[in-house]
């Protein structure tokens, strides 16, 4: 049974290198495995070896002696992937920020997985915001474009006669003509939902990175690189091991010094209110609460801008601004969507690289289509 | 080997030599690291007589010199950029002239997104006043019987395109907004965080793929995007300066002059007057809605030029360089990366 381990759990707190249980499950688990598989391998080079030489078969001789020496790559591979991850647990980002004299820097300690994991979670936030903010305009205007007032016939004297005897006057929906704003947000709605999947589909990612499933790639790489055409989907395993461990968690890392606070890739668009002020409610609770109270203090209401300011201007501050929250959108985009796929790409370049050092190219283009 | 050993240490001596408490002392440090790595490789090879091992070591300590060039260029290279960015050619394209081609991109979307959200704003106020008209209709019950009319639904048809244009405007403000980010980010991290990591990166066989690309964003965000941005703006003035953009003649052959319907493309469009309708007035109200139709119409193009010229063929010039300089870029650094996702954005 695979032990997975605590997401934030991969370095120690005080950035001395990786966590007691991290370290546990690589000596408990990782490493054994590993070893099992360089023994079984050794075993069936050594039996090709001897066979070899029994029967005179210089082939066989020559490939045993260049497996062993391939079983030596990759289990110094395993090594060296250990010894990168506590480097990278040892780094503190926020001396990286310092070296490179960034606008902003990280407020505390963070090593480069946390600081990875707070980039995406960052965003996530960020383009729930986003989406907040939008799904409040789409929302107003769809209540608002629904509403609908009737003047009562008054013959030019100011008095509603129409309605005395009868029901005669003028239909009207004084503020139905939301259309090409619902359209516009509409668009951007739909979009930040993808890109809110996007992100949480990144984060996914990297907590399966975290939970150390991907270690497994490893004595499954050792083993099969040194069989007979299996060596490039060895090598595969130990390039996604590799990639994954070291180069995407890196990647995001750097993202993260551009996402510090107060910077502008994860600022809300100048001018537009706090998101906080975008409630959640349908309209704000002034009257107790209850639907009574709301359609009470509507029935009161005189005009259709007074209906208007009581969602858009709820206490006294305009919250319209949809041009912000188109701004905001956008901005979301590029935060979850492009730099999350940036460094992805990164990712899936190394792996391909990687591919080629430890075995022989693999077309990778297939997985690049899958961004 | 021997020959060449003495030159890395030089290199690395070279590197150390800008002695700053800055990313260089790192670069130093990396270059270092990695030729004691070489090193290490290489004799492994000659102790085991791997020839692909002293292979990949000489092959590697190339790549090693390549990084030594890198670091100096991109020292050296500080001014050149400047001086592309600060070329009168890119500067002078915004009033009053900006200080180098970011802030002459900045200033240019800034203007463009004006622009956008001018048009936005007269959309939605005529949608406004359009729907308000559109939804008037008027009744006359007594007695439990009587009539309701819709006087004003000739407005109703307009209601359709007008949420198509905003539709399309509000997905070209937010282009240029994404674009906007984009700039600043880079105008701020390109040449602080994404080209040095990227050329640290580099360094080491296993992170030359990130590195690589790293380097590429950094140039293509930091010089072909915005650059991409002046080239849509002036190809904007050079379409705008045209006599053709002064109208197309387009409502039966009409000549310019004489046609009722174009107004020229503009880059100051104003809002399309929307009559008024009184649902008492059958006749009158038909009249009205036909006069708002007309005013839409000859407002038209003066429209396009905002939202079709400058909102979005010029952010999808740019973005295509952005996305070409970016793949060309990754192959010269070294990362064969398939940008394809990427242009897929555009």
């Amino acid at each position: 049974m695979v032990n997975v381990i605590d997401v934030s759990g991969i370095c120690m707190a005080d950035g001395s290198g990786l966590s007691t249980n991290f370290s546990a499950f690589l000596s408990g688990m990782v490493v054994p495995l590993c070893a099992y598989a360089a023994i079984a391998t050794s075993l069936l080079i050594g039996a090709a070896y001897m066979f070899g030489t029994a029967t005179a078969n210089a082939r066989l001789t020559t490939w045993s002696k260049t497996e062993i020496i391939q079983l030596f790559i990759s289990l110094a591979t395993i090594f060296f992937i250990i010894i990168i991850m506590n480097t990278m647990c040892s780094v503190n980002m926020q001396e990286v920020a310092a070296m490179f004299g960034t606008p902003s820097q990280p407020q505390a300690y963070t090593n480069v997985y946390a600081a990875a994991e707070d980039y995406l979670n960052e965003s996530a936030l960020y383009t729930h915001d986003a989406l907040t903010v939008v799904r409040y305009h789409l929302e107003g205007y769809t209540i608002l474009a629904y509403m609908n007032a009737f003047a009562c016939e008054d013959f030019g004297t100011g008095v509603g006669w129409g309605c005395l005897f009868g029901y005669s006057g003028d239909n009207l929906q004084p503020l139905g003509g939301y259309g090409a704003l619902s359209g516009a947000l509409s668009i951007f709605f739909n979009a930040l939902l993808i890109a809110m999947f996007t992100v949480l589909n990144y984060i996914f990612i990297l907590m399966f990175v975290y939970s150390g499933f991907v270690f497994l790639f490893l004595p499954m790489g050792v083993f099969l690189r040194a069989m007979p055409y299996m060596r490039s989907f060895g090598a595969l395993l130990i390039a996604l091991a590799l990639s994954f461990l070291i180069i995407y968690p890196l990647v995001l890392g750097i993202f993260y010094l551009m996402g510090s606070p107060g910077d502008i890739l994860l600022s809300p668009p100048p001018g537009l209110p706090p998101v906080a002020s975008y409630d959640e409610s349908i309209y704000p609770q002034q009257a107790g609460g209850t639907i009574a109270g709301q359609l009470t203090q509507a029935a009161f209401t005189v005009s259709a801008d007074q209906v208007k300011d009581r969602y858009f201007e709820p206490n006294g501050a305009n919250l319209e601004d949809p041009v912000g929250a188109i701004e905001f959108a956008s901005d979301a985009f590029i935060a979850a969507v492009f730099l999350p796929t940036v460094a992805l790409l990164a990712t899936i370049a190394t792996v391909a690289y990687l591919a080629r050092l430890y075995g022989e190219e693999i077309d990778l283009s297939r997985l690049t289509q899958l961004v | 080997m021997k020959k060449i050993l003495p030159l890395v240490f030089a290199l690395a001596l070279v590197s150390l030599s800008f002695a700053a408490p800055l990313w260089e002392t790192y670069a130093a440090v990396a270059v270092t690291a990695a030729a004691a790595l070489l090193g290490v490789v290489y004799a492994i090879g000659t102790g085991f007589g791997i020839n692909e091992l002293q292979m990949m070591a000489k092959e590697e300590f190339f790549q090693l010199i390549a990084l030594g060039v890198m670091v100096a260029v991109f020292v050296g290279a500080n001014s050149l950029i400047d001086g592309i960015s600060t070329n009168p050619l890119f500067t002078t394209q915004t009033t009053p002239p900006a200080t180098d081609l970011q802030q002459a991109a900045i200033a240019t979307l800034n203007s463009n997104i004006a622009d956008t959200s001018t048009v936005l704003g007269y959309i939605a106020t005529m949608d406004q006043e359009v729907s308000e008209n559109a939804s008037a209709s008027t009744q006359c019950t007594a007695v439990g019987v009587g009539y309701s009319v819709s006087t004003c639904g000739g407005y109703n048809l307009l209601a359709t395109p007008i949420s198509m244009a905003g539709g399309i405007a509000g997905f070209a403000l937010g282009e240029q907004a994404a674009m906007m980010q984009l700039i600043q980010v880079s105008s701020e991290y390109s040449l602080l965080l994404l080209l040095p990591l990227g050329i640290l990166l580099r360094t080491f066989r296993f992170t030359r793929g990130a590195g690589g690309l790293l380097i590429a964003l950094g140039i293509s965000m930091h010089l072909l995007l915005p650059a991409g941005i002046i080239f849509g703006s002036m190809l904007g003035a050079e379409f705008l300066a045209a006599p053709t953009s002064t109208g197309q003649g387009w409502n039966g052959g009409c000549s310019y002059a004489d046609c009722p319907y174009a107004s020229g493309y503009t880059a100051s469009p104003s809002a399309p007057t929307v009559e008024s309708c009184n649902a008492a007035d059958i006749t009158g109200a038909e009249d009205n809605a036909v006069a708002t139709y007309q005013n839409m119409r000859n407002a038209l193009d003066s429209y396009l030029y905002i939202l079709m010229v400058e909102a979005t063929l010029g952010p999808v010039i740019a973005l295509l360089m952005f996305a070409a300089g970016l793949r060309a870029l990754t192959a010269l650094a070294g990362a064969e990366i398939d940008v394809s996702a990427i242009s897929r954005f555009v």
